[in-house]
């Protein structure tokens, strides 16, 4: 995850960008660059003088039901009570966090405080738990370790195994309890913090992509380009972001109700809990030259790959089993209908093993050590970086 | 009457005859299991050792696991011991493990004289560091290189001094208009295939994406 460096935020809004920023941002934010900011928005204001004030007659529908009707909703009850969630969190919060600013863009009503709250938390305990737990991982393969625990898709689908369902339109009238969001509206949904709008992105070619070091830099906290609205599927997209941020902000929520180790607690049980196949995330290039370079580096002898056993070499379906050595150490074993690609296999399930080490089941992670009487700080293990 | 009819008892008896010789002489005399008796005989095998209690010891043994999981691929989860760093404390219980009984760990062996042990080492290119390449030969290699590039290939280059062909190509890459030439060349070797041909070199490439991305 990215370092948030607050001496920076002022310097940003003073200096000009160096690319014409044609992107059209219409979230609550609008005008800082880097949406990573305190400064409160000059839009927030001109929203919130179209609220009508008390006696006068409305002149047109809300966008969304009002806080008081969140006390008789019985959808939003179940939910609370479905989630376990402390008497500290009051049902209306809960209401708020379902409305989301495609439905109302006034941020005194929507959930984008909450959200983006919400989502810092989560990345966070997400980003130090698969640090500590797999600290040999390539930073492609932790940005989607990273997005499998608390991307939009999967968020949408823990709001989704809540019960969580979305209204028809959203609207005054709707139920609270449903979650209120429209794919049509001009207000983009997403989580448009952190990370910039990049230079290149105004340019044709928009497949440019360049290293792993400017994702980390520029790019948002999954190490995607943050790029305005042109997503293949928008409307999944929308409904996605809008069902996760609904995850974020009842994180964001029990954060400011509950506090800091309730919110852990939270997030720990329900998106941690949930379990993801890193090995299958792996695409190599050469296994066998970068097996190679990873004994050079560790000092290890070079790999020699020995055939272990094998069976029908002269039929039509052989299978050859190869283990790939460094001196008599044994560091892994492939099998497949022909002898190179057999130790090619053995070299990628080496690998596989080298970056998925883990250091055990119950790893400490930095935020243990904000509770009361924990024990002193151990330094986890943390590889020096990829091989090639 | 034509040709047809003439030759149609022909062609008959050529078939009956056959199909008279196959069944009188079966390839192999073999016996199959007619009845359910005889079949539940023929299936009925001893487990194998492994399957079976411990009875090295006299009766009253020890309790003895069964412990026989099935064959399967090793997992990625399980890390190699040469791959522990030097901090965990799985390596110092693997290294007590081995020094107590080193026939514990399989194929892995402690002493370092039975190399042996080891499965047969495959052949195939890999890097064999001998750093006999001077300054000199190196400059002789581009001179040869850039005087003949057909005579002096990669191979060529690569026998006379005695080195890998990949540190020829380095060293003395082939000057522009040879790799142009020999690129051309491959492509017109390319155009003359068929699409049977074609098609079965795109399909390789693509089972090694699959096997790349861990799918087959």
């Amino acid at each position: 995850m990215k370092g948030i460096r607050p001496s920076r935020w002022g310097g940003q809004l003073l200096h000009a960008r160096s690319c014409p920023a044609t992107i059209p941002r219409k979230n609550f934010l609008a005008s800082t660059v880097r949406c990573q900011s305190t400064v409160p928005a000059p839009a927030a204001e001109d929203l919130i003088e179209q609220i009508p004030e008390e006696g006068e007659t409305l002149p047109r529908k809300l966008p969304s039901p009002l806080p008081e009707r969140a006390l008789h909703s019985a959808k939003l009850a179940a939910l609370h009570s479905r989630l376990s969630l402390s008497k500290k969190i009051p049902l209306q919060t809960l209401a708020r966090a379902l409305v989301t600013p495609s439905a109302d863009p006034n941020p005194g009503f929507n959930n984008a405080n909450l959200a983006f709250l919400g989502s810092t938390i989560i990345n966070y305990h997400v980003a130090e738990y698969i640090t500590c737990k797999w600290p040999r991982l390539p930073m492609a393969i932790h940005y989607e370790a990273l997005r499998a625990f608390s991307g939009p898709e999967s968020l949408a689908q823990i709001s989704r195994r809540w019960g969580v369902e979305a209204a028809a339109a959203p609207g005054e009238e709707v139920d609270p309890g449903l979650l209120q969001w429209a794919s049509n509206s001009s207000a983009l949904v997403g989580t448009r913090w952190g990370g910039y709008v990049r230079a290149e992105t105004d340019r044709k070619h928009s497949f440019y992509r360049r290293g792993m070091s400017s994702r980390v830099v520029l790019d948002n906290d999954f190490g995607d380009a943050v790029d305005a609205g042109s997503v293949k599927d928008a409307h999944q997209h929308h409904q996605d972001t809008s069902f996760s941020s609904f995850v974020q902000a009842v994180v964001g929520a029990i954060y400011s109700h509950s506090g800091r180790e309730a919110a852990k607690d939270f997030v720990e049980s329900h998106i941690l809990s949930r379990q993801v196949d890193l090995s299958s995330l792996f695409e190599f290039q050469l296994p066998t030259r970068e097996l190679a370079m990873l004994c050079a580096r560790e000092g290890f002898e070079p790999p020699l790959a020995r055939l272990e056993s094998e069976t029908g070499r002269h039929s039509r379906t052989p299978v050859y089993v190869v283990g790939i050595y460094s001196g008599k150490e044994k560091l892994g074993e492939g099998n497949a209908p022909s002898l190179d690609f057999a130790r090619r296999k053995a070299c990628m399930n080496a690998l596989k093993s080298w970056y998925l080490y883990s250091p055990g089941n119950k790893v400490r992670v930095p935020s243990d050590m904000m509770e009361e009487g924990a024990k002193p700080w151990k330094a986890p293990h943390i590889d020096i970086g990829e091989v090639i | 009457m034509d040709v047809r009819t003439l030759s149609r008892p022909a062609t008959q008896l050529l078939k009956s005859t056959t199909r008279q010789t196959q069944t009188l002489l079966p390839l192999t005399t073999s016996r199959g299991h007619k009845t359910t008796a005889r079949t539940k005989r023929a299936l009925k095998i001893a487990p194998h050792d492994s399957f079976l209690p411990n009875r090295s010891q006299p009766f009253p043994a020890a309790d003895h696991i069964i412990y026989n999981p099935p064959a399967s691929e090793a997992s990625p989860e399980h890390t190699p011991f040469i791959f522990l760093p030097a901090n965990d404390p799985r390596r110092e219980a693997i290294q007590r493990m081995r020094l107590s009984s080193p026939e514990a760990l399989g194929s892995v062996t402690t002493s370092p004289d039975n190399a042996d042990d080891l499965p047969p080492a495959m052949r195939y290119p890999r890097r064999r560091a001998q750093y006999n390449l001077t300054e000199d030969d190196m400059a002789e290699m581009r001179r040869l290189r850039n005087e003949d590039p057909l005579r002096w290939s990669t191979n060529a280059l690569s026998k006379k001094f005695n080195c890998s062909p990949i540190i020829v190509s380095i060293a003395a890459p082939a000057p522009a208009e040879h790799k142009k030439w020999l690129e051309e060349k491959a492509e017109r070797r390319r155009e003359r295939w068929g699409p049977i041909k074609t098609q079965a070199r795109e399909d390789r490439g693509r089972r090694a994406e699959m096997l790349y991305r861990g799918e087959i």
